[in-house]
């Protein structure tokens, strides 16, 4: 008997999930975002894959909910690019949970991509990825504060957008 | 009447030490004791407890780990569940433990039994660190020591890492410890160490050390296990009919074993070994039952030794001749006062400047009163390959012997660490000396050995 536990990932958990998606449209709906229930299997089934993919298992549900939360009132999230920016949030998000060694919370995490996301990366998702979370990564690692910002640049930048 | 045992469904002999739990599950299956619903239900309910630790080590900040980290959680749960179940009587009750009990109480069972070991094994470290064996020997010293097993008790994870042993052990047992893992690995492993301490600590230091010291010189740095050599040479001194607390032996004792040992078949020699340990146990007044099967589970491999010996003829690398360090030749050789610093600068200078080969060595003739100034020229002169050659053949023998034992030939790997001049001078020196008639170089390399440079 084996105990080969990514086998054994319990599809209860997973049509938890998706009820748990789709019931967010009550919140997301006043802002015309809505997902169908083909849309969150598929955002499930893309979890799914990503935790393979990065090699990692997850036991609860919770994270593509706590994405929805956190970034349906972007301003840069519409109903054309909803489900496709989602994707690819799950993607990024388990990336870059490996990549930051698991310092950093979920909660953490997904503030900092939205705060991202909304501010510096003005709604891209390729600057979020191979931008910010990848200096906030690496930040991380080197045993600074997540925000910390080494370059002129970022300073000026920071200094600007205090101004303002 | 006595031996007559219970008939079990589940032979104990093929369960797994290591994977217990595992080993376990899949015996009561074939037996019938469990069915596919029990084990179903039973990796069910491992895998929800592995979801309650899983969130505990995240401390609930995060919902996913690492497939790795949720593995080695796995094993640690398993790990200790099995710790458990292997207390039990025998494995139809495990069996039947893990048909009606919770997964979740077994593993609350097995994590108390596991802290419960480690405190016991704590227990033997600190005894074993009592009866440790005064010796050079490094990879006993290290592994006894904080570095060593000490680290185990300061990193061992009761939660999480049950079943890894974080220490580094470097010693080797007599009698290795198999099929264990986690803190059952460091329990057993101190209590066999403790044994073998008793039996050598029977022995005066001195003489374990002249009798390792004879086994090679620079047995502080080998992976060898004490307790074997000791108990060997004192079975040696047995049957040579020499005192065993001496532990020696010398080679005509061993040409007499051989005489004495060959006469006798295979069934023959073991009982004789097995009445020889008898009498030994009995003069060093060794009672401990424990060390004394201890003492019997080594002899096979002991006795396989002698006999391959016996035939190959090879009985002295067995027996070991110890051998006394200070009562070894010595040769001390003093390499005398070196020169005023600004007279040698003057004497490299001029050295550097001379044209002819003939003049270089004069030069050095005439001012070079000492080893060690000789020994800096060699360094500081940018002699040639044939300079080098004709200066070592105005030395004498002991001095060449001492060049070898200050600049020992290196192989390429070690000479890479090395400096340039100091590679030089090694290599020409090695070529020097190969071309030395053989008997000259065998006595120079036998005064080399004996050689101490004051």
């Amino acid at each position: 008997m084996s105990f080969d536990i990514m086998n054994k990932y319990p599809s209860l958990i997973q049509k938890q999930a998706v009820a748990e998606i789709v019931k967010c449209n009550d919140f997301t709906g006043r802002f015309g975002l809505t997902l169908s229930y083909e849309d969150a299997v598929e955002l499930v089934e893309k979890r799914a894959l990503a935790l393979k993919r990065y090699g990692r298992i997850e036991f609860g549900g919770g994270v593509i909910e706590k994405l929805i939360r956190e970034f349906y009132d972007s301003p840069y999230i519409s109903k054309h690019n909803y489900v496709e920016t989602l994707n690819e949030l799950i993607e990024i998000f388990y990336f870059y949970k490996n990549d930051t060694l698991d310092l950093i919370s979920d909660e953490e995490l997904i503030k900092f991509m939205k705060d991202s996301f909304n501010g510096r990366c003005q709604g891209s998702l390729e600057l979020l990825a191979g931008r910010e979370l990848e200096k906030m990564a690496r930040n991380l690692r080197y045993g600074y504060a997540p925000d910390y910002a080494d370059n002129e640049a970022d300073k000026e930048w920071e200094a600007e957008n205090e101004d303002g | 009447m006595a031996n007559i045992e219970k008939r079990h469904s589940i032979d104990s002999k093929s369960l797994s030490g290591e994977f217990y739990f595992n080993s376990l599950l899949r015996e009561a299956y074939n037996c019938g004791l469990l069915t596919e619903s029990d084990l179903e239900s039973i990796q069910l309910q491992c895998i929800s407890l592995l979801a309650s630790k899983s969130e505990r080590y995240n401390r609930g900040e995060s919902s996913s780990l690492r497939v790795e980290t949720a593995e080695s959680i796995m094993e640690s749960i398993l790990y200790s569940i099995g710790l458990y179940l292997k207390s039990l009587p025998d494995p139809d009750q495990a069996a039947a433990e893990l048909k009606t009990a919770k997964i979740p109480e077994l593993y609350e069972k097995g994590r108390r039994l596991v802290n419960t070991k480690l405190q016991v094994a704590k227990l033997i470290y600190h005894m074993v660190q009592k009866n440790k064996i005064d010796t050079p020997n490094h990879s006993y010293n290290s592994t006894l020591s904080e570095n060593g097993i000490g680290i185990f008790f300061k990193s061992y994870n009761l939660d999480y890492g049950a079943h890894d042993i974080p220490a580094s052990i470097d010693y080797q047992l007599c009698n290795p410890v198999n099929d264990l893992a986690g803190v059952e690995f460091i329990e057993k492993y101190l209590k066999n160490l403790y044994l073998e301490n008793q039996f050598c600590l029977s022995f005066a230091a001195e003489s374990i050390h002249h009798l390792l010291y004879g086994y090679d010189k620079a047995y502080a740095d080998l992976l060898i296990n004490i307790f074997e050599q000791v108990l060997t040479a004192a079975l040696g001194c047995y049957l040579a009919d020499r005192d065993i607390r001496e532990l020696s032996i010398t080679e005509e004792d061993i040409r007499g074993l051989y005489g004495k040992l060959l006469k006798y078949d295979n069934h023959t020699f073991r009982l004789i070994i097995h009445k020889a340990i008898k009498d030994i146990l009995a003069e060093l007044n060794i009672t401990n039952s424990s060390l004394q099967s201890y003492i019997e589970s080594s002899l096979p491999k002991i006795i396989s030794k002698i006999e391959n010996a016996l035939k190959l003829n090879t009985l002295s690398k067995v027996f070991i001749i110890p051998v006394d360090p200070d009562l070894e030749p010595k040769i001390q050789f003093e390499s005398g006062v070196k020169m005023d610093d600004e007279e040698y600068r003057d004497l490299i200078a001029e050295l550097l400047r001379c044209r002819y080969s003939a003049d270089k060595l004069e030069l050095i003739k005439e001012k070079v009163k000492s080893f060690a100034d000789l020994e800096d020229i060699l360094f500081d002169a940018e002699l040639k390959e044939e300079e080098f050659a004709s200066l070592f053949n105005t030395l004498g023998d002991v001095e060449i012997a001492a060049m070898i034992k200050r600049h020992p030939f290196a192989s390429e790997i070690q000479a890479v660490d090395l400096a340039e001049a100091e590679q030089a001078v090694r290599s020409y020196l090695e070529n020097y000396i190969k071309q030395l008639p053989g008997n000259r170089q065998e006595r120079i390399f036998r005064i080399a050995k004996h050689l101490t440079i004051i």
